[in-house]
């Protein structure tokens, strides 16, 4: 029993520790919503990934930026509601 | 560990780094610089540089060199640089995808940058959650923020030491759950506690909340972050909501300077923000015009602070998305002591200038703007005026009075008209090569080496390039001598300390005779000269102090300088065939075989040696040493003789003649030239020889200095003609010029100080030798009929292109069979097209004539003066604006491209709202191969939306190419087109995920065969016989065979287990392909032989044949939901750039063919198959060793850098070999000794394996 409750703890701390640690009862759109904040974050991160979506939009870097940035705040949409009893 | 031998294994190597500016920040790195003269400190790709601005005293002549690159083998994303108070120069600090702080000094005895720290903070790799995606530092230099686009930040405080060491503490974490970082930057806070502010936007109740009520009421937050540097940590301070729409802050200046607090951009609104006032705003001013959007707004991209802190004066240079940069200046009250530190009480905008849009916008003290272009060439322009005057163009002024500072109240827009340059002049271009759109491999001139055909640019700055491996030379003068070749010249020195030269000699081996020229303030020539005219002339050269000596086939004729001839005939029946002198001593070589010595003594005459030796052969060419600097004379001569021999001879006068050693060559030796030439390494400078041989190959070996031995012999092929050398001076560095049917350049490269040979850009040279005089300083040559006198500019570049300017962002390319031209396609997103345009100019003009028939100003056209230097001047105004945007519109055109006139020809508008997305040249069979030009297009696209309501459709158009390129047939399509190939004699288009086969009808394309090929959209197509290789956006390669009639089908059979993005594809053999992804990673596959084999055997494939007689329809029987077989991977390596183009070719006569890679941030790259197994081992071996040296400065292992998403694989990684070059003595001999060789043979294969193939 002991062993669950540490088990239980580390699995706490590192889901604290590192945003997308899923558990036991991960919804499929909070394991979307991760994936996609996830690869937003990266366009903006690789510079020549980001050139390269700015030249097929024609918009410029930092608006594409700010694009993916904002995208991170809801990326899929509000969670689905969830039926209650 | 088991070594794995691959059954072939690539070389990777980088042509030309990426050109793309990723960061860059003034700095002041080099030690015993005035602060005025700030460096640029600037990231590109995976290389770091220190740029330097140079200029004469009148500021006529203005030159950014670079002072350092480095490659850190990592993904940079961030650089600054700041002063530690009572540090001497500027501490330069990386964010990289390694997960830790990289800070360095730059080291100037060494040419290096020092590492001072590297703190590890996270994960490696580009994730969510590890800070490196912003960097900022104190303007104090106290600390130092790194954030990432959600949750951590990392704060490091930073100090001197006493024994002047930087001390580092440990990390302070300032983190937030579920918090994302619009944007920071570090507060001036004068020397109060270090304060960062964050744009931040907290998603966890809009994440929780499923009505979506709570997204909608989401905020943004402005949060300061105060570093308290006394009970040491990190506390959020201060929090305030801004507008949502905001994207970058910029610190105000404070303590002394300034009121502090931050410049929050935002969607077409710029606020000041701080904790002690109220906030301010000030809308953006938007462009007016008839061809404008009133309505849309700007954000802020770039931008950049000057401050003077002797005047407590400051200003922002923000530059918005349309490259138009504002002055952004506060109203602030002074204090009773002059200071203006009380809360601003206005902001005031002034249109400045228009530039390029930058990454990065840097005010440099010395009064430069450097723009790092996004896209095209960086540029470097000059002050002239800091629009300080307000009442220069006073309708350019803005300001804030009245404008609520609530981001919900409205605001009145305001408008500027956009102009040429007033306040600034470009000083410097820096040449580019990103954005590279396409590039194409072909010789279209007959020169020996192919050009590189490239698409570069976006928007009207867009560029085609045609690239040459070359240096520019830049032609002086050029004057006709007339119906004699002349074959060789000499310019020569009335006296040895003389600066100028003062005599050229020009010879004619075919007209036997000399011509005499004077060089002064002109070059004429001299009737009456001491020279022997009537004879060709074998060497000519200033011995001794002032004796001109004249070396002809009969004798030796030397000038001494009072006036009197000395003459030393050759001996009876013999001629002289080959001469070589240098200050003292002069090497005969006589048609005997024979060779004869001088020496010249203290009265300038030449006294001969008695001994003549007999060499095995007839003497070819003969070559002296220059003498050395303090010495009377030089060690060694070389001779080389027609039984392929060279030896080296002992010319010292105490030895004189004696052999030394001997060296066999593979064929006639045809000139020789010893050389003294700094040695990059030991930093001395020691003799080399270089060799030309008859058969075109060139050698350079170096001359021991006590043996005579020659060793580290190099050979390249140079040009199909037998090769001359001369030494000639580029750049007061000691450089040789070896001419053949090109002209090369070997001279040390100022950055990389290897030994580069680059050939010339210019028309075949007979002969060239130095040229100075009081108002040149270049090189004189015969080129065919002509005498020419040239300059070459720079030897930091390796290329050299030549450029076309284009309307749109090209999409692809295509060229004509028979003619040396081009078909580019081009087409611009929310864009007007050019008849929209006029239309919209020309309904203003009459509006406002019908209005009060004034004259109007119009923006970018306006219309008085007569139309075409109207138009003229609305072209070159509109190239310098930009194009005019208006969201839902597509510009589009085919222009036709004549490279050899750098014009181009034909252009055609498409019209309806159409984008041309790809264009190939096809013969069709059923026209008798007549051949055509097919463009595939889309109408109504959407870039980056998603589809909805009026979706996309496409469009084949098909054009006879004739003088005017008449459109003959369109053939509409349901999705856009972005794949066409032509194919055995049809065209195969890509239409979504179906392949279609068409031949060209009388009225439109007939569709001869359909097959669903890839899962989603096909967007590359390649083939080989009946074999088609089709490339899905998403899913990698699908291999189809076609099966002609009367089955008449295309069948998949092989395919991939990896989902890769590819955007390039080529074919290596009929069974393997290279592609790339968007990733940014290099792959080849191979189809498997049995599967191989399957598909040509005649008849269906066994798969779908068993699928057709189990009464399936579909012809897509497989295996686990996609085809038969799979692919195998062969290759593969990660690049920190996508590859737009990948091109089977040679890029050198003699070389073999390598996959010829060309990048979107403008790298160019190869990969070369390593040619045996032993090669293999050699490098992956030597690429091991050199891991362990860690080459990744900035903290990334190698190995996890080049398999950033798959495991390389077969490929070594040619840059990290390289890297060798550059080690220091010890690491080299360790790593050397490892390998079992000598470390100069390491150095020599590593430089091999790059001048085989390339340059």
């Amino acid at each position: 029993m002991a062993d669950k409750l540490r088990t239980q703890q580390q699995l706490e701390s590192l889901q604290n520790k590192y945003i997308g640690t899923g558990h036991a009862d991960t919804t499929k759109h909070e394991w979307l919503s991760n994936i996609a904040r996830d690869s937003y974050s990266s366009y903006q991160g690789h510079p020549s990934l980001l050139s390269y979506m700015a030249i097929g939009m024609g918009k410029c870097e930092e608006r594409v930026r700010a694009e993916c940035m904002e995208k991170m705040v809801l990326p899929v949409g509000p969670k689905p509601e969830v039926e209650q009893g | 560990m088991a070594h794995v031998q691959q059954t072939q294994s690539f070389y990777s190597l980088t042509l030309e780094a990426p050109s793309a500016p990723i960061a860059a920040v003034t700095c002041n790195a080099i030690p015993g610089l005035k602060s005025q003269d700030q460096q640029i400190f600037e990231a590109r790709g995976q290389r770091l540089y220190l740029h330097r601005i140079t200029e004469n005293e009148d500021r006529t002549e203005v030159k950014v060199s670079t002072v350092l690159e480095q490659n850190v083998f990592g993904v940079i994303r961030g650089v600054t640089a700041f002063r530690i108070p009572g540090t001497a120069t500027d501490q330069l600090v990386v964010a990289s995808d390694s997960g830790r702080m990289a800070m360095f000094n730059y080291d100037a005895d060494h040419n290096t940058l020092k590492q001072v720290h590297l703190e590890t903070f996270g994960k490696s790799g580009i994730r969510r959650t590890v800070p490196g995606q912003y960097l900022v530092s104190d303007p104090r230099g106290r600390c130092l923020l790194l954030a990432s686009t959600e949750k951590n930040k990392v704060v490091y405080m930073v100090n001197r030491q006493p024994d002047s060491s930087v001390r580092i503490s440990s990390p302070h974490e300032a983190n937030q759950w579920a918090s994302l970082c619009f944007g920071v930057c570090a507060l001036d806070t004068g020397w109060e506690h270090p304060v960062f502010a964050a744009l931040e936007v907290d998603y966890a109740e809009a994440d929780a909340d499923s009505s979506g009520a709570e997204y909608e009421r989401r905020e943004k937050h402005l949060v300061y972050y105060t570093v308290d540097l006394g009970l040491n940590h990190v506390v959020k301070s201060w929090s305030d909501i801004v507008d949502y729409s905001a994207n970058k802050v910029f610190a105000v200046p404070g303590g002394q300077d300034g009121p502090s607090g931050v410049v929050v951009c935002a969607e077409g609104r710029i606020y000041y923000c701080h904790d002690k006032s109220a906030p301010l705003s000030i809308p953006i001013p938007r462009r007016s015009g008839p061809t404008e959007d009133p309505q849309r707004t700007r954000i802020i991209v770039s931008g950049c602070l000057h401050l003077s802190k002797a005047r407590h004066e400051f200003f922002f240079l923000l530059q918005t998305e349309d490259g138009d940069v504002f002055k952004l200046t506060l109203d602030i009250e002074e204090d009773a002591q002059g200071r203006k530190t009380s809360p601003p009480s206005g902001m005031n905008l002034k249109y400045y200038e228009t530039f390029p849009v930058g990454k990065a916008l840097l005010l440099i003290r010395k009064g430069y703007i450097f723009v790092a272009a996004e896209h095209g060439d960086s540029k470097l322009y000059h002050v002239n005026d800091l629009a300080e005057d307000l009442e220069f163009e006073p309708w350019n002024n803005f300001s804030s009075d009245s404008v609520s500072a609530d981001p919900a109240d409205p605001y009145t827009p305001t408008y500027f008209t956009p102009r040429g340059l007033v306040f600034t002049s470009l000083a410097v271009s820096r040449p580019s090569l990103h954005p590279l759109m396409k590039t194409k491999v072909e010789n279209l001139t007959g020169e020996d080496a192919p050009q590189i055909y490239a698409l570069q640019g976006t928007g009207n700055r867009s560029l085609f390039k045609t690239i040459r491996h070359g240096l520019e030379v830049s032609e002086i003068v050029s004057s006709p001598l007339g119906n004699i070749p002349f074959d060789n010249l000499w310019s020569l020195k009335h006296r040895a300390s003389d600066e100028f030269h003062a005599y050229l000699l020009l010879s004619s081996t075919y007209g036997d005779k000399t011509i005499v020229l004077s060089i002064g303030d002109e070059v004429e020539t001299m009737e009456e000269s001491p020279f022997m005219t009537n004879r060709a002339t074998v060497s000519a050269q200033t011995m001794g102090d002032a004796t001109l000596v004249q070396v002809h086939a009969r004798g030796v004729l030397s000038i001494l300088e009072s006036g009197a001839l000395n003459e030393w005939p050759a001996p009876a029946h013999r001629t002289i065939v080959a001469a070589s002198a240098n200050k003292r001593q002069l090497l005969l070589g006589l048609s005997s075989s024979e060779l004869a010595f001088f020496y010249m003594s203290e009265d300038g005459v030449l006294q001969q040696l008695e001994e003549m030796p007999e060499m095995s052969g007839k003497i070819t060419a003969v070559g002296v040493a220059a003498t050395p600097r303090g010495q009377k004379q030089a060690k060694f001569g070389v001779v080389g003789c027609d039984d392929c021999t060279i030896r080296v001879l002992s010319i010292d006068t105490d030895t004189p003649l004696e052999a030394k050693s001997v060296q066999a060559l593979s064929d006639v030796p045809t000139s020789i030239e010893v050389v003294q030439m700094r040695d990059p390494q030991a930093n001395t400078t020691i003799d080399y020889v270089h060799i030309g041989l008859a058969s075109g190959l060139y050698l350079r070996a170096t001359i021991d200095e006590v043996t005579g031995e020659l060793g580290e012999v190099r050979t390249k092929f140079l040009g199909a003609r037998p090769i001359r050398l001369f030494p000639v001076q580029v750049q007061s560095e000691q450089a040789v010029l070896a001419c053949s049917s090109r002209s090369w350049l070997g001279y040390n490269h100022p950055q990389t100080s290897l030994y580069t040979l680059t050939p010339l850009v210019a028309d075949q040279l007979e002969a060239a030798r130095p040229f100075v005089s009081e108002h040149l300083r270049g090189m004189c040559a015969v080129q065919g009929q002509n005498l020419l006198i040239f300059s070459v500019e720079g030897v930091e570049g390796r290329l050299s292109s030549k450029a076309v300017p284009l309307q749109y962002t090209p999409r692809a390319m295509s060229r004509n069979p028979w003619y040396p031209l081009w078909y580019v396609v081009e087409s611009e997103g929310n864009t007007l097209s050019r008849a929209t345009k006029r239309q919209l100019i020309a309904a203003a003009k009459t509006k406002a004539e019908g209005q009060n028939g004034m004259k109007v100003e119009t923006g970018e056209k306006n219309g008085v003066k007569t139309e075409a230097e109207d138009d003229a001047e609305a072209e070159e105004l509109e190239r310098h604006l930009g194009l005019s945007r208006a969201p839902g519109h597509w510009a589009s055109c085919i222009q036709v491209i004549d490279p050899l006139a750098t014009a181009a020809v034909s252009t055609i508008e498409l019209t309806e709202n159409e984008a041309a997305l790809c264009t190939t040249v096809v013969a069709f069979e059923s026209k008798e191969w007549e051949v055509y030009l097919a463009v595939g297009t889309g109408q109504h696209l959407k870039p980056g939306e998603p589809v909805t309501g009026d979706a996309p459709k496409g469009f084949v158009h098909i054009y006879r190419l004739s003088e005017e390129g008449r459109r003959m047939e369109l053939t509409p399509f349901p999705t856009p087109i972005y794949a066409l190939h032509p194919f055995v004699g049809r065209l195969a288009i890509g239409v979504g995920n179906e392949l279609f086969i068409y031949d060209l009808g009388i009225k439109s394309l007939l569709r001869k065969t359909r097959g669903t090929v890839v899962p989603n959209l096909l967007t590359n197509i390649t083939s080989q016989g009946h074999r088609l290789v089709c490339a899905d956006v998403s899913e990698s390669l699908t291999y189809v065979v076609y099966k002609p009639a009367p089955i008449n089908r295309l069948l998949p059979f092989a395919d991939d287990t990896v989902n890769r993005w590819t955007t390039a594809l080529a074919l290596l053999d009929y069974e393997t392909c290279a592609a790339a992804d968007k990733f940014g990673n290099l792959f080849v596959l191979r189809c498997p032989p049995q599967a191989s084999s399957e598909a040509d055997a005649p008849g269906l494939l066994p798969a779908t044949a068993a699928a057709a007689s189990s009464s399936s329809t579909s012809n897509r029987a497989g295996y686990l939901g996609g085809t038969a077989h799979r692919l195998d991977l062969r290759a593969h390596l990660a690049t920190p750039d996508i590859a737009t183009s990948l091109t089977r070719a040679s890029l050198q006569p003699g070389g073999g063919d390598s996959l010829i890679v060309s990048s979107l941030h403008g790298t160019l790259s190869l990969l070369v198959p390593l040619p045996s197994r032993s090669d293999a081992e050699f490098f992956s071996q030597l690429e091991s060793l050199l891991r362990l040296e860690n080459p990744g400065v900035a903290g990334r292992e190698h190995l996890g850098f080049r398999s950033a998403y798959v495991p390389v694989k077969g490929v070594v990684d040619g840059d990290l070999c390289e890297w060798f070059m550059g080690l220091k003595y010890d690491a080299k001999a360790k790593v050397a000794g490892e390998l079992e060789r000598e470390s100069r043979e390491v150095g020599r294969k590593i430089s091999e394996a790059r001048g085989r193939v390339a340059f």
